[in-house]
């Protein structure tokens, strides 16, 4: 390029330039491939690639005569392609969702009810009177299942038992408890607790303290709001106050603590088992620990866990139901549990010996009857994204910058009263 | 010898040979665009119903919306004048009689032909408070460590940006430079002008195309930035790097608001193309001949 455009290129080039990125970024992604007749696309996440799901794929393969094309994709760029997918009107056979989305889709028409498939194999699969209640309640609309649970989990405590054992503690029951041991065990650049930047970690506390986020009767948020005012002040205290806590870095991961912990230089953390394996890998030397949710005014934890729907338009709903069936049958979550010590949603998982067997996954699988939905109801206005996007900015306010607890979860009340209308 | 105009059958020929590139830019360019404008006139999850002027209405008096513009155009301004100055600054630098000038342009320019989602994990595994490389070697030499993404987020990855492109303006600056004639500088030095001198009224004044050029195009890169807002900061920390078009994504694919995401991003191309004209006829008073 000349270093003396004239100003004729200079436009040329200018309008291109301008053009392009900022038209293209809303202008749909390409569209997936048609749904060829021997192809079944699922879209996946790339860290459920677990070999007891190869093994249900193959046989899945030779049964129907289908070759499965799996996409994996990190959630947020999986929710990008669904969303391209679905405004282009072609989309996969069978989709994996993080929780939440089913009835999202359900709600604006892009998944596929399922019911009529649960009316006639429910029975025989065990569904629903297998799997924990709120796995159904989670992926029901208007009385209908549109979605089946796939994995099951929640968060609780994880803590390096020989950093404890040193400083003479016992693991925390209760948030004086965890506030104790945080300060005894901050020292020597260890710090007592890691948190997390992730919005989705503050809802353990929040359920700990009795706060309900969203009422779809009387339509109140945050309430009682001094408790929910409590609670993320708590958080912002153990960094900011009490500071035995680094100041988490805002982002879009979810792995820093769990950073932290494996390089030890957090004694404990508030997590689930998808950061078991990790620790696990990168500092085996770590003698783990794993006890229940914190109690403060009740002893609960936040449900998580991925689902798997249908979209409206895909075009083989039966071979997308004869996956979702071979791939929850209770071997598999067997097999899964195994290999990955992943938490699965069926009652009759938590007495396999290898659940009970294992200290880590018993505790977790215990305090899976305690588990909460914590964005239900507001899911069911069709208002999740707006809803998730106000709570990112609040939460990170208060525990990164330091915000006021009361001023930030006021205005997003305001914010969230207004969409939620 | 006739000259051939744009009729008969060389012209039928020019066509043919132009047709891929049409088609392709019909299909690519030309069709996106005019389904992003058609789509700025709807609403809805499937932006499926007529809203006409009600996404643009919306989006002038939206806080959400101007606060992104204001963090996008304070994260331009830097970006804009970090480029200017350290890429005329490296450029003056290696524009002397260095032994392995090559390696130091190459060098530069290395990072400019990185993906930003290269860049972006790599600086934000540096920039970690905790287990960053880089407050680790504050702590080595005894200085206070840093809170870099948090404490200033734009500011930080503005840095990055700079890191990442400034290889590219140098490389701009240096192509400008040695299109100065050498004869000028001579005569300056004749007349006993001094090396500050000489660039203050020879070279500067000869760089104001360059200039304009790395400018004008500073300002688009700047405004359209996402990538460091996607992959360093997610936006945060709160909405302190809530960049336009990390917004406008946003909109689209995390609300699901088609429309009001396609009516921000036509605003946004607006803003961006009168920012340019307005460049550009401020650059054209201020070119210079000898």
């Amino acid at each position: 390029m000349s270093a003396h455009p004239s100003r004729r290129d200079l436009l040329r080039l200018v309008g291109a330039a301008a053009a392009v990125p900022v038209l293209s970024s809303c202008a749909g992604a390409p569209a997936t491939q048609s749904a060829a007749p021997g192809t079944f696309t699922v879209y996946w996440n790339a860290g459920h690639d677990y070999q007891a799901y190869r093994k249900v794929i193959a046989e899945f393969e030779q049964a129907n005569q289908v070759k499965v094309n799996l996409q994996k994709y990190q959630w947020p760029d999986l929710r990008t392609r669904l969303l391209a997918d679905f405004a282009s009107g072609t989309v996969p056979d069978l989709v994996e969702e993080p929780g939440g989305w089913v009835q999202e889709f359900a709600v604006s028409g892009n998944a596929r009810s399922l019911q009529d498939f649960v009316d006639r194999d429910g029975q025989a699969m065990g569904f629903p009177a297998d799997w924990q209640p709120v796995t159904v309640e989670r992926n029901s609309y208007q009385d209908k299942v549109y979605g089946v649970q796939l994995h099951l989990t929640c968060n609780t405590l994880v803590y390096n038992k020989g950093m404890l054992r040193e400083a003479g503690l016992e693991a925390p029951t209760t948030w004086e408890e965890f506030l104790d041991a945080a300060r005894k065990l901050t020292r020597d650049g260890v710090y007592g607790v890691a948190l997390n930047q992730d919005y989705t970690y503050m809802w353990p506390w929040m359920v700990q303290a009795g706060v309900t986020p969203y009422d779809l009767e009387t339509k109140a948020i945050m309430e009682p709001r001094a408790d929910a005012v409590a609670a993320l002040q708590f958080q912002a205290d153990l960094v900011h106050k009490h500071k035995v806590a680094p100041v988490p870095v805002a982002g879009t991961d979810y792995s820093g603590p769990q950073k932290l912990f494996s390089a030890k230089r957090a004694a404990m953390i508030l997590t689930g088992p998808w950061d078991l394996d990790p620790i696990r890998k990168t500092s085996p030397d770590i003698d783990l620990g794993v006890a229940p949710p914190l109690k403060n005014k009740t002893a609960a934890t936040q449900a998580a866990g991925v689902s798997m729907f249908v979209p409206a338009k895909a075009t083989r709903p039966e071979l997308s139901w004869d996956f979702i069936k071979r791939i929850t049958a209770l071997q598999v979550e067997q097999a899964a549990t195994k290999e990955t010590g992943m938490l699965m949603p069926r009652k009759s998982w938590v007495d396999l010996p290898e659940v009970q067997s294992d200290a880590v996954t018993k505790v977790f699988a215990d305090a899976l009857p305690t588990a909460r939905d914590s964005s239900q109801e507001v899911r069911l206005t069709g208002q999740l994204g707006k809803w998730e996007e106000q709570l990112k900015v609040m939460y990170q306010q208060v525990l990164i910058q330091n915000e006021p607890a009361a001023e930030a979860l006021d205005t997003f009340v305001k914010a969230a009263e207004g969409f939620l209308k | 010898m006739r000259p051939r105009t744009l009729y008969g059958r060389y012209a039928r020929t020019a066509y043919l040979f132009l047709l891929p590139a049409i088609l392709f830019f019909a299909a690519f360019f030309y069709l996106p665009i005019g389904n992003v404008v058609a789509t700025s006139f709807r609403t809805g999850p499937m932006a499926d119903q007529w809203t006409g002027l009600g996404n643009y209405t919306q989006a002038v008096t939206d806080p959400a919306v101007q606060h992104s513009f204001l963090v996008t155009a304070g994260f331009s301004v830097m970006v804009v004048l970090g480029s200017i100055v350290l890429g005329l600054a490296l450029a003056l630098a290696i524009d002397q009689p260095l032994k392995g000038r090559v390696v130091f342009r190459v060098v530069l320019l290395v990072p400019y032909l990185t993906s930003v989602a290269i860049v972006g994990l790599l600086w934000r595994n540096i920039l970690d408070p905790e287990l960053g490389v880089l407050n680790r070697a504050l702590m080595a030499v005894g200085l206070p460590t840093q809170q870099w993404l948090n404490t200033a987020p734009l500011l930080t990855i503005a840095a990055v940006t700079l890191w990442q492109s400034v290889g590219y303006t140098m490389v701009l600056f240096l192509a400008g430079l040695q299109g100065i004639p050498e004869t000028y500088h001579e005569a300056a030095r004749i007349d006993g002008a001094d090396a500050w001198h000489r660039f203050w009224r020879i070279s500067l004044p000869l760089l104001a195309p360059t200039t304009l050029f790395v400018s004008v195009m500073a300002v688009i890169s700047g405004l359209q930035a996402f990538g460091q807002a996607y992959i360093i900061t997610g936006g945060g920390p709160g909405d302190a790097t809530d960049l336009s078009v990390f917004h406008i994504f946003n909109v689209a694919f995390r609300t699901r608001d088609f429309g009001y995401s396609s009516a921000q991003s036509v605003l946004l191309l607006i803003v961006i193309v009168a920012f340019t004209l307005i460049q550009l006829r401020a650059g054209r008073r201020s070119e210079v001949t000898y």
